[in-house]
């Protein structure tokens, strides 16, 4: 019986697609059958952050309506075999799937896979409530902003009226060089006011940018926030694993590899 | 008094039962008069005409054509001959004519499609404009972007694959042709290159995308 969880943030723009299509693609690399699920109707984007947009035929409008039969939409990932995404609608808006519907399709996928996705639209309003439909955990995102901090916290609260069984907390784009300046809250800080379990750290990482222009997700490359997001899946997984050092000193020499990098990349 | 002119309405087309006596001219003043009073009864559907109760010659079955299509906001796609399986008739007649206007007549769409946006014809479409990904463009004929085609098309939606999809720019995400269906190639999916004016059409069980030439545009086939 597999589990499903939403990826949810309250605010846009914070990571929770990015987040959704490194967590799928690592739990898969590790051997693991998931499906990813894109709840944001009328503003789909997991499919091109997933590299699949040309692979749509149907999507979850067409399935939730009966168009078509849930095998017939799943896209399976170009690179791993036992990961699949359901693509969201494009021409529809939110009010085209209830969060009964929604209940009713995590139960059916939850026997065939062992995990399943949610990712979430911004917003509380109905996109929420069908992606918490059929979700007993929840990974809240977060940007170590007090804006979406404050969006964060909303959002916890309605996942406890909801009655997640568990909630964890992601802090995505943490920039070290200006927490030690302490131009911005640390992972630390951002726990404080939001009291959840930090399950994951996610460096602020030019590499994102670059893998989901190309459609290619990094989690599990030498990146860190390649590595970062491995680790996330391993704790999913339940397996206990340090976090990551962002604040690590550069020595000499990764910072001259680094400028070097950087060089190549302009 | 019997009517000259009664109207029998079938789900494809209309029936007109004509009085076999009354002199031509006579007839077409009932017939003006029977369409003009009913013109918001019969709205403007595209429908097939048959008559019956007498003989007609072509030109006089097209003059009462004429003189229907004149005084009412109907679209007589075809006359049709009386037939004993009448409604079948109609049917396949407006069926088949509909099917013929799809390939061979063309609308134009001015504007730029976005994400999201669908436009859906039953004729073959011509867009002054750019299909922007996310967007799709359904017709039953022929597509003809003439600006950049990074989204959807999807041309012979009735099931024909005698038609093509044509784009000054051809980025698409997908073409559909009939129930066929070609998908970019990943590796460049993201690389926008203009590609110059490009022509997909249907053969042997693929769909082929190549630079429109004369040698190209020799295997188009549109009936």
């Amino acid at each position: 019986m597999g589990e499903v969880i939403v990826i949810t943030s309250g605010k846009g723009g914070v990571g929770k697609t990015t987040t959704t299509a490194n967590l799928g693609t690592g739990l898969a690399q590790m051997g693991k059958s998931v499906v990813l699920i894109d709840t944001d109707i009328g503003l789909r984007n997991l499919d091109v952050v997933m590299g699949l947009e040309n692979r749509i035929v149907y999507n979850l409008v067409d399935v939730i309506e009966g168009t078509c039969r849930i095998n017939q939409a799943l896209i399976k990932d170009k690179r791993n075999p036992s990961l699949y995404l359901l693509p969201s609608a494009q021409t529809k808006d939110k009010s085209a799937v209830s969060p009964e519907q929604m209940r009713k399709l995590a139960e059916e996928l939850k026997e065939k896979f062992d995990y399943i996705l949610m990712d979430c639209p911004a917003g509380i309003e109905q996109g929420f409530q069908n992606a918490i439909a059929g979700a007993t955990r929840a990974l809240v995102v977060t940007t170590p902003e007090v804006s979406a901090i404050r969006d964060a916290d909303r959002i916890i609260g309605l996942l406890d009226a909801a009655e997640m069984d568990r909630t964890d907390l992601i802090v995505n784009r943490l920039r070290a060089d200006m927490v030690k300046k302490e131009e911005m809250m640390s992972s630390n800080d951002v726990v404080e006011v939001l009291g959840i379990n930090l399950i994951g750290v996610v460096p602020d990482d030019e590499n994102i940018v670059i893998s989901t222009n190309k459609g290619e997700p990094l989690v599990g490359s030498d990146t860190l926030a390649g590595k970062a997001y491995m680790n996330i899946c391993r704790r999913i997984l339940g397996e206990e694993v340090p976090m990551l050092d962002l604040y690590r000193k550069d020595g000499f020499m990764s910072k001259l590899v680094s400028k070097f990098k950087k060089k190549e990349l302009k | 008094m019997k009517e000259p002119v009664n109207i029998k309405g079938t789900k494809s087309g209309i029936i007109l039962v004509l009085d076999p006596d009354m002199p031509l001219e006579d007839l077409l003043e009932a017939v003006k008069t029977k369409f003009t009073s009913s013109r918001k009864f019969f709205g403007d559907a595209s429908v097939a005409l048959t008559f019956e109760g007498r003989k007609l010659t072509d030109d006089e079955k097209f003059a009462i054509a004429g003189v229907v299509s004149d005084n009412s906001d109907l679209n007589v796609v075809c006359i049709t001959e009386e037939n004993a399986d009448k409604e079948e008739f109609l049917k396949k007649a407006l069926k088949d004519k509909l099917a013929d206007l799809s390939s061979n007549t063309g609308r134009f769409y001015k504007g730029t499609l976005r994400n999201g946006q669908v436009v859906d014809f039953e004729t073959s479409i011509i867009i002054l404009g750019d299909v922007n990904a996310g967007a799709q463009v359904v017709s039953k004929g022929s597509i003809i972007v003439l600006g950049a085609l990074y989204g959807n098309a999807f041309a012979g939606a009735g099931g024909s694959k005698n038609v093509f999809v044509a784009a000054l720019n051809m980025n698409p995400t997908q073409i559909r042709i009939g129930d066929s269906i070609a998908r970019s190639s990943d590796s460049d999916s993201k690389s926008q290159k203009e590609t110059g004016p490009m022509i997909a059409f249907f053969e042997n069980g693929n769909i082929y995308v190549e630079p429109i030439s004369r040698e190209s545009l020799n295997d188009i086939h549109l009936d």
